[in-house]
């Protein structure tokens, strides 16, 4: 068991003694994790698999060389772009994401990419942020969040000179 | 009324059946059958099973951590009533009011339907445009349902650690830049629970 895991554990048993404490029905929260069991498990199954071979399939060379740690700050550019890219939920980016780990990606570059990623992603704005904010607040927030990957890539790369932490262990 | 009554509805078991092996499930999976087909035919038999093994070790390992983070979900989803967000943000103004627009945004449960449905409320009632930024950057960077049921189990708690440090100020540098910008805002008028009239 390691650390992520055991993490997870300790934030479920405290929310666990302080739903008991409220006495809060356990129904609708079963309800609700059944719900997106449902939803998200079957489809993050077939991603996950999908992705294992993806990663033998691609030249992890080109992707080592472009967002690994000898590309050094030019990797955040790229990985911004291709944050920007990806019209898809969690269960591909993140899919991704692993699969660009794996293939020797600086941990910059993929902090830069996931960033990226949750604040463009172009699915959302389709269906969620046009339709119910308008063009006018979407170039407002576009423009206002430009810099955050790339604040957010700089950082981990400054992070990543003093310290080395932070390294993304996926799972094999 | 059973704590477990919803079980025996049968709308609702066919709803859940349909979310989980609807249309979409079929496409990832012809998706990921589509990968190892070419992936075989590509790199050969022996590439193949052992990405296929390590695959399956890895669908194992994660589905742990799967059901505990969306335990976890379901928890703050059911205990913390996105209402009393809503009243959190917009009552502060300049650089608190940023924060706790950020803050709001990380405890925000659920996905985008519920952020943005809870974004529209705040623009409905007139929040301060900066906020109403970095809430849903926030949302967006350090929402704790991303966190800990993608960025934990896929890229592992270090990696989740230091995006959570680096994503931080980021908010509300956003919501500053959104207060700057001499950018026009006109929200669509529309009730934001979609009734349409009033």
């Amino acid at each position: 068991m390691n650390i992520g895991f055991s993490l997870l554990f300790v934030i479920l048993a405290i929310l666990v003694v302080i739903a008991w404490r409220r006495k809060e029905d356990p129904s609708p929260i079963l309800q609700r994790l059944i719900e997106q069991f449902a939803n998200l498990v079957p489809r993050m199954l077939c991603a996950l698999v999908a992705a294992g071979f993806i990663a033998e399939l691609i030249p992890k060379d080109t992707i080592a060389g472009l967002l690994g740690q000898e590309a050094g700050l030019l990797a955040i550019p790229v990985a911004v772009a291709t944050g920007l890219i990806v019209p898809a939920g969690p269960v591909i980016a993140f899919a991704i994401a692993a699969v660009f780990a794996k293939s020797g990606a600086s941990t910059a570059a993929l902090v830069t990419f996931v960033t990226s990623w949750s604040v463009f992603a172009a699915h959302r704005i389709l269906i969620y942020e046009l339709p119910l904010l308008g063009a006018s607040f979407l170039r407002l927030r576009a423009a206002s969040v430009l810099v955050v990957p790339v604040a957010a890539g700089c950082l981990s790369y400054l992070i990543g000179l003093l310290v080395p932490y932070g390294a993304a262990t996926p799972l094999p | 009324m059973t704590a477990s009554s919803f079980l025996r509805d049968a709308d609702w078991r066919n709803k859940v059946l349909r979310d989980a092996f609807g249309r979409g499930f079929w496409g990832f999976f012809c998706f990921a059958v589509a990968m190892g087909a070419v992936c075989y035919a590509v790199k050969g038999e022996a590439v193949f099973r052992a990405a296929l093994g390590s695959d399956l070790a890895l669908v194992l390992q994660m589905l742990p951590r799967v059901v505990v983070a969306l335990s976890i979900a379901a928890l703050i989803w059911v205990m913390l009533p996105r209402e009393r967000i809503t009243a959190l943000v917009g009552q502060e103004a300049g650089i608190a009011g940023l924060v706790i627009a950020t803050l709001a945004g990380t405890v925000t449960p659920g996905g985008p339907s519920s952020a943005y449905a809870l974004l529209a409320v705040l623009a409905a009632s007139g929040a301060d445009r900066g906020a109403m930024v970095a809430y849903i950057t926030a949302w967006a960077t350090l929402g704790m349902q991303r966190i800990l049921v993608w960025d934990v189990p896929f890229m592992g708690a270090e990696f989740a650690i230091l995006r959570i440090l680096v994503s931080l100020p980021l908010p509300i540098i956003a919501g500053l830049i959104a207060q700057r910008l001499p950018l026009q805002l006109t929200i669509p008028a529309q009730s934001p629970n979609g009734g349409g009239r009033r």
